[in-house]
C-alpha cells in the first residue's frame, strides 16, 4: 500500500512510522520542520476533565468525555497500542520512558510549577521530588529561559512542608560569546569535558536525600547523560521541562531521523501540499509545491497532519468561515462569534476557538455536516482535528500519538 | 528571429537594483520567532559565537534601518539553508543573510582570498589557456600551500584545495563523438565538474546516452553564482544569474531542458537567483531547470527510462546534499538507484556536512565546518563496508577528508550499471 503522509510533527512522524513498520510504501511530505523543536516531548493524555477536575487515571477520564471528542473516536485500546509504539520506538533509540494510562506524572517546569503529565523520560519524571529531604535547584552561568529563584518560590508551593530548597549555579565553561540556550548547554554536557565538569560542580552537593533538579541540559543523545550522571553521583536527577527551544522535542528529532534512516521512509522535505487530486470519493494523489515546478503524489491512502491555526493546517477564509488549506474540508467551530473565546485566556473553561478542527467518523476520515464520510481513504490525525482543547485538558501529544496509530492501522480497499 | 526574441524579452532584465527588497522586508515580519530555525541551525549548533538564524536574519532585519554595520557573526553562516527548509512561516532566513552580506561588501573590501575560493571558474580559464595549465595551476597550489602563502590568505593549512583535471569536461565532450539524437538535453555543468570533476558529468553523459538522449552543452553558460553569494559577491552573482537565464530561457524555447550534477548550481538557478534578486524572470528561467535525478525520475514516470543491464546489490550511504533537499524534491536518486539499480539506499538524515563550497577552506571557519560534520562522520564510520554517495562535489570533499571514506556521485553508480556504448532506438 502506497501511504502519503502530509505533515511533520509529533503526529505526522508517528504516522509515517508505524505506516512504514507495517509495511507501507511512505512518502512523508513536510513543509518546514514540524513543531518538535517547540514540544516538550512529554506525552500528555489528559490532565484536565471539562470543569478543570485535575485527572488521576487517564483511562478513567476518557471514559466520560464527550462522543465528539477524538479519544471517543479512537478508543482506548488503540489509545494504549499507540503509546506502546512510541514507547517501544523511543527505548529501541536510547530514550526510554515511565508512565502509564492509571496514574498521572509531575514534571517541574523551569519556573517551578508542577505539570501532569502521562509519559516522560525518566530524567523528568519529579516524583523524587516529594520524596527529598533536600533539593539543589541547579542553575547554570549564562543559561537563559531558567530562573532559579521564581522556580524555587513557586515550587515551595506545591511540595510537602519540610523539605528543604537550595539554589546553586555551576559553571560549565560553555564557550562562546552569545547567550546561552538550553540546548547549547545540553551539547556541552553531551561532551567528555562538559560532562565531567558537571560532576565535578554537583559533587560537593551530593548527599544522602539530596534530589539535584536540573534545567533539561542532559544531553541531546537519549538518556546517556542522564544515566551516567545518576550512577556517578548516586543521588537522584530530575529535569524541568523546557522552555522553547525543546532539549527533549530535539532528542525526539534525532530518533526520528535515525529511525527514518533505517527503515526507509522517502521524507519530502520543504515542499508544500497544495491541492488534492479527487476521483469521486476518493482522493488519488496530491500536488505539492516543488522548487521550480508542482509533483504529484499518488497513493492509496493519504494521512494529513497539518496541524490547527498555527501550522496552517486550518485557515480562516472568512469572518466565520474556517477551511482546512489542502483538501478544503469542512472545519468544526462552535456556533456564535461569543463563544468563540473567554476573556480569562487560563480560566476554568476551554477556549471555542481551541477546539476548531475537523470532524471525523471513528476512523477519522473527514464528514461533512450530515456525518457523511467525505473521502474515503484520507486520515485526519493530531492537531487538525476538531472537538478537544489540548491547552485546556493538556491532550496535544496523546491526541497526536493516539490519531497517528489509528490512522496508520486501518487499511483502506 | 531567436535571437532577436530574446533580446526583447531580456530588455529590462536584470536592470533592477538587487539590493535587499520590500518583498524582504515582509517576508520577515512573518517571522514568529519560534526559533526552530536557530535548534536546526548546523552553525549554531557547532559554535558558541554565531548568534543564529533568528537574530541574524529576520530579527537583525528588522533594525536594518538603524543599524550602520552589520551583525559581526553573520560571516559565521553557510548559506546551507536549514533555517528556510525548518521555518513553517516560509521565511527564506538565509536569503536575507546573504543579501545583508552583500550589501556589506558594498561598502568594505573583500579579502584576496573570497575572490580566489569564490571566482574558481575565472582562475581555471586562465589555466586553462596555457599549455599544462592544469599541471601548473595544481603544482602552483601545492606549493603555495607548503610555503604557507594560502595560508597567510586565509585558506587553511589543514586542506588541500581541489586538484584540477588534466582535461575539462568539455575537452572530453568534444572528444566523445556523441551520434546525434532526437532528445536532447542540456548539461549545466557548472564550474566543479567543468574543471575539476569531469568523470561526473561523463557518468551522466553515458546514462543519457544509454536512454536516447544527446547531451549538449552551452559554451555561453557562466558560474551560476552560488560561490559568489556566499562570499559576498552579490552583484556578480546577479549578473551571473542573468547570464544563465537568458541562455535557460532561449533553451526553454527550443524545449529542450536543462540539467546539473551539482545541486547548488540547480538550486541556484531553480530558485535561489530569483529569490536573491526578486525576478520573475529568473523564477521563469527555473522552470527549465532539472536535477539529474529528478531529470531521470521524471523519464521513469513517462515510462521512458531505460532500465542498467546490470543491477548492483551495494548497500549505498547517501548523504543527502542541503541544496537538494531545499528543492522540494525528496531523494530521486534514492528511487532511482533502488528501483532501477537494484542497490540499497540508506539515507543519512544527519544533516549538513559542513563544508558550504569554500566555507570549510577558510582559515577562520575551518575548525567550525568539521565540527558541523562530526554527526555524518561518525555515521558513516558506524558502516565500515558501506560505499557513500552524495550529489554534492563539496560535500564529497568534506566526507573524504572528515570520514576518510571514498564518495562518489550517485550518478557513477548508476552509469556503471549500463554497457557502455548501449544504443537504444530514440522512440
Amino acid at each position: 500500500m502506497k501511504t502519503i503522509v502530509i505533515g511533520s510533527g509529533l503526529a505526522g512522524l508517528m504516522a509515517a512510522y508505524i505506516s512504514k513498520k507495517r509495511g507501507d510504501d511512505v512518502t512523508l511530505l513536510a513543509s518546514g520542520a514540524g513543531t518538535l523543536a517547540q514540544n516538550s516531548g512529554c506525552i500528555d493524555i489528559l490532565a484536565y476533565t471539562k470543569d478543570k477536575t485535575p485527572v488521576t487515571s487517564p483511562r478513567e477520564a476518557i471514559e466520560s468525555l464527550p462522543e465528539t471528542h477524538p479519544y471517543k473516536k479512537i478508543g482506548i485500546k488503540n489509545i494504549e497500542a499507540a503509546t506502546k509504539e512510541f514507547l517501544s520506538l523511543v527505548s529501541s533509540y536510547g530514550l526510554p520512558y515511565c508512565g502509564d494510562l492509571d496514574g498521572v506524572i509531575k514534571v517541574s517546569t523551569p519556573i517551578g510549577t508542577l505539570k501532569s503529565t502521562s509519559y516522560v523520560p525518566y530524567s523528568m519524571n519529579g516524583a523524587a521530588l516529594f520524596d527529598a529531604k533536600k533539593i539543589v535547584i541547579v542553575d547554570v552561568e549564562r543559561l537563559k529561559d531558567f530562573y532559579g529563584d521564581i522556580l524555587r518560590d513557586n515550587l515551595t508551593k506545591h511540595l510537602p512542608q519540610g523539605i528543604e530548597l537550595e539554589n546553586i549555579t555551576i559553571d560549565l565553561s560553555i564557550n562562546g560569546a552569545r547567550d546561552v540556550s538550553t540546548i547549547d548547554a545540553a551539547k556541552r554536557v553531551d561532551l567528555k569535558e562538559g560532562f565531567d565538569k558537571l560532576v565535578e560542580e554537583l559533587r560537593p552537593h551530593a548527599k544522602e536525600g539530596v534530589v539535584f533538579l536540573l534545567p533539561q541540559i542532559l544531553g541531546l543523545r537519549g538518556d546517556k547523560a542522564y544515566k551516567a550522571l545518576i550512577e556517578v553521583l548516586k543521588t537522584p536527577v530530575v529535569e524541568t521541562t523546557c522552555l522553547p527551544s525543546s532539549v527533549n522535542g530535539m532528542r525526539l528529532v534525532r530518533i526520528f531521523c535515525r529511525a527514518f534512516s533505517d527503515i526507509g521512509i522517502n521524507y519530502v522535505e520543504n515542499t508544500r501540499v497544495i491541492r488534492g487530486v479527487i476521483d469521486k470519493s476518493r482522493v488519488e494523489a496530491v500536488v505539492a509545491k516543488a522548487m521550480a515546478r508542482n509533483v504529484k503524489y499518488e497513493g492509496d491512502k493519504f494521512i494529513l497532519a497539518t496541524g490547527g491555526f498555527l501550522g496552517g493546517g486550518i485557515t480562516l477564509e472568512s469572518f466565520n468561515n474556517a477551511r482546512e488549506s489542502i483538501f478544503r474540508l469542512p472545519v468544526w467551530m462552535p456556533e456564535g462569534e461569543k463563544n468563540w473565546s473567554n476573556e480569562k485566556l487560563f480560566g476554568s473553561c476551554p477556549q471555542g476557538f481551541a477546539t476548531a478542527g475537523i470532524m471525523t467518523d471513528n476512523a477519522l476520515r473527514p464528514v461533512d455536516r450530515h456525518k457523511s464520510v467525505i473521502y474515503e481513504n484520507l486520515f485526519v490525525i493530531g492537531r487538525n482535528l476538531g472537538g478537544y482543547d489540548l491547552f485546556f485538558e493538556h491532550s496535544g501529544n496523546g491526541v497526536a500519538l493516539a490519531s497517528a496509530y489509528h490512522a496508520a492501522v486501518q487499511s483502506v480497499k | 528571429m531567436d535571437n532577436q526574441h530574446e533580446r526583447s524579452t531580456s530588455e529590462d532584465f536584470g536592470k533592477r537594483e538587487y539590493s535587499a527588497s520590500y518583498a524582504f522586508s515582509q517576508m520577515a515580519d512573518a517571522c514568529i520567532a519560534c526559533a526552530g530555525c536557530t535548534a536546526s541551525c548546523p552553525v549554531t549548533n557547532a559554535d558558541g559565537e554565531y548568534v543564529g538564524p533568528k537574530l541574524i536574519g529576520p530579527a537583525q532585519h528588522r533594525f536594518a534601518f538603524a543599524e550602520e554595520d552589520l551583525e559581526k557573526t553573520l560571516k559565521y553562516c553557510t548559506n546551507c539553508k536549514t533555517c528556510d527548509r525548518t521555518c513553517s512561516a516560509g521565511v527564506k532566513v538565509s536569503t536575507i543573510n546573504m543579501l545583508t552580506r552583500g550589501k556589506y561588501y558594498d561598502s568594505h573590501p573583500h579579502k584576496v582570498r573570497d575572490m580566489m575560493l569564490s571566482n574558481h571558474s575565472l582562475a581555471s580559464h586562465v589555466f586553462r589557456s596555457i599549455p599544462f595549465g592544469s599541471k601548473i595551476a595544481n603544482f602552483t597550489l601545492k606549493i603555495a600551500r607548503y610555503c604557507g602563502i594560502l595560508n597567510m590568505l586565509g585558506v587553511t593549512r589543514n586542506r588541500k584545495l581541489p586538484s584540477y583535471s588534466a582535461d575539462s569536461f568539455v575537452d572530453m565532450l568534444l572528444d566523445l563523438d556523441q551520434t546525434p539524437k532526437n532528445k536532447k538535453v542540456v548539461l549545466f555543468q557548472g564550474c566543479f565538474i567543468e574543471h575539476n570533476a569531469p568523470k561526473v558529468g561523463m557518468a551522466f553523459v553515458k546514462v543519457m546516452e544509454a536512454n536516447g538522449y544527446e547531451v549538449l552543452r552551452d559554451e555561453k553558460f557562466v558560474c551560476c553564482g552560488s560561490p559568489l553569494v556566499s562570499a559576498g559577491y552579490i552583484e556578480k552573482a546577479w549578473e551571473n544569474s542573468v547570464i544563465n537565464a537568458k541562455r535557460i530561457l532561449y533553451w526553454q524555447r527550443k524545449k529542450i531542458p536543462v540539467v546539473a550534477c551539482c545541486t547548488s548550481c540547480s538550486l541556484m538557478l531553480k530558485e535561489e537567483a530569483g529569490e536573491l534578486f526578486d525576478d520573475e524572470l529568473l523564477f521563469q528561467a527555473g522552470t527549465n531547470v532539472y536535477d539529474a535525478f529528478e531529470f531521470l525520475k521524471k523519464l521513469k514516470q513517462n515510462g521512458e527510462l531505460v532500465s542498467p543491464s546490470k543491477k548492483s546489490e551495494e548497500t549505498l550511504l547517501y548523504h543527502v546534499p542541503c541544496h537538494l533537499l531545499s528543492q522540494g524534491i525528496g531523494t530521486p536518486a534514492k528511487e532511482i538507484l533502488e528501483n532501477e539499480g537494484g542497490s540499497k539506499v540508506k539515507v543519512l538524515n544527519t544533516g549538513c556536512c559542513g563544508m558550504a563550497g569554500s566555507y570549510g577552506f577558510q582559515s577562520e571557519t575551518a575548525k567550525i565546518s568539521l565540527k558541523i560534520g562530526e554527526d555524518l562522520f561518525n555515521r558513516i564510520n558506524e558502516e565500515p563496508e558501506a560505499s557513500v554517495i552524495s550529489d554534492c562535489a563539496t560535500c564529497r570533499m568534506q566526507i573524504e577528508y572528515g570520514a576518510k571514506r571514498k564518495t562518489l556521485h550517485p550518478i557513477e553508480i548508476l552509469a556503471d550499471l549500463y554497457e557502455k556504448k548501449e544504443e537504444n532506438p530514440s522512440t
